[in-house]
């Protein structure tokens, strides 16, 4: 049995124009106060981002 | 930069009972798509009665208008026109539509919206993704059209859900 790490398949979740159903079918899945706890936790962790780096220079 | 609180926002303008739509990237957020967004996108019941509610909201969460360095606060005249009011309050940024989509109001929108519980008692009332797709794509900017793909997904992957 081999070590590598089992790849995913993404033609079966990904369409043709590159949207990723399944990301779509899990927040389907969720409530509404469940995805807007999703969409504040991700812009909290671009925000944090933003602050870990705001001393970089940027080219 | 300032992290929105989307819901405290939301749990201020309904506390006051605002008639709103919301009509932005928000809304598709809350019916399932995976896109994001930074800001509450609103159009407002424009008679004096609902504006009053709404500059209630606006005065207690600090509603200044964003990119003018005067930091005027909204008032009733701005509120019951037509144009978009760009806000920051203290939860982030609000930006109140009179009008979007050549002219439509909230009560031109509101048959295509639609009401949905946040929990708590918290009720929000969202444009369709359908209507939401329409007007994203006569709106023709690159972010607007950028989304469709995604908006449209959410639509089939909903309808196929039932």
């Amino acid at each position: 049995m081999s070590d590598s790490p089992r790849t995913t398949d993404m033609t079966d979740s990904v369409d043709a124009r590159g949207v990723d159903r399944a990301q779509i079918r899990r927040m389907l899945a969720w409530s509404p106060a469940e995805r807007l706890q999703w969409l504040q936790e991700f812009m909290e962790s671009v925000t944090e981002i933003r602050r870990l780096n705001e001393d970089r220079k940027v080219c | 930069m300032k992290t929105a609180k989307f819901a405290e926002l939301l749990r201020a303008l309904a506390a006051e009972e605002v008639d709103a739509i919301l009509v932005g990237m928000l809304s598709g957020v809350l019916q399932g798509a995976p896109v994001t967004t930074g800001d509450v996108d609103i159009v407002h019941r424009r008679t004096p009665e609902n504006v009053e509610r709404l500059l209630r909201v606006l005065k207690r969460v600090n509603a200044i208008y964003r990119h003018d360095p005067r930091r005027l606060q909204p008032t009733a005249s701005h509120l019951l026109g037509a144009g978009h009011q760009l806000l920051e309050t203290d939860f982030g940024d609000l930006d109140c539509l009179g009008e979007i989509d050549g002219g439509r109001t909230f009560e031109d929108l509101e048959p295509h919206s639609l009401r949905l519980s946040l929990g708590g008692g918290l009720h929000v009332r969202v444009l369709g993704l359908r209507e939401l797709v329409e007007v994203k794509r006569r709106a023709g900017r690159p972010k607007d059209l950028a989304a469709l793909p995604v908006l449209q997904a959410t639509i089939d992957e909903a309808k196929a859900r039932k």
